[in-house]
């Protein structure tokens, strides 16, 4: 599982028949560094929108949270909405990019 | 499976069912290399049974590992649990903590 920042939706009109009707999302992962890690393409069925800080799971507990059993071609997604998370440096990371104290 | 060190905490109120009542922790990998240090990556976010602190050396598991570990199976949101809570580790010759 993962923290990151959504950043945009994607839309497909020619995909596998499994993920008709899912949300997609691109998430950029959090990162502790100045590094910048891979953006990620995950389902969302809790309504996040770009800018909020979302966790993301992987493999058959993502699968278990798109809701659609375990036959689909998809293996992340959006599981919780972030409210704040505190890091031992002193920073908190606010539920929105531009909101952290 | 990796050896990390809890870094900070995470707070969700909208969420899954699956994880209400986990507590969940951002958890670093430990450097153990003798090289110059890795750099800063993407901490994993792992649900916590044990109790760990701020600061805890802990050992993570993933996929079913990690849903036993926190009292689920197959169907469970969770993919990354903390699974021990580190007493102290010896890497080689010299380096323990």
């Amino acid at each position: 599982m993962l923290v990151g920042t959504v950043v945009g939706n994607v839309w497909s009109t020619v995909k596998d028949p499994s993920l008709q009707g899912l949300r997609l999302l691109v998430i950029q992962p959090f990162t502790t560094g100045k590094e910048s890690a891979e953006a990620i393409v995950a389902a969302d069925t809790l309504g996040a929108g770009v800018g909020e800080r979302v966790l993301v799971v992987f493999g058959r507990a993502a699968r278990h949270c798109i809701g659609k059993g375990h036959d689909i071609g998809f293996q992340t997604a959006v599981s919780a909405i972030i409210d704040r998370m505190e890091l031992a440096d002193g920073r908190t990371i606010g539920p929105v990019a531009n909101e952290d104290i | 499976m990796f050896l990390g060190r809890v870094i900070g905490e995470v707070w969700a109120t909208r969420k899954v069912s699956d994880l209400e009542g986990h507590r969940l922790l951002v958890v670093e990998a430990l450097d153990t290399g003798s090289g110059p240090p890795a750099p800063m990556v993407t901490p994993v976010v792992a649900a916590d049974p044990l109790g760990a602190g701020v600061g805890e050396e802990v050992i993570v598991a993933f996929g079913k590992a990690a849903r036993v570990a926190c009292g689920g199976d197959g169907d469970f949101a969770l993919e990354a649990a903390v699974v021990g809570i580190v007493d102290g580790h010896q890497l080689n010759a010299g380096e323990s903590a």
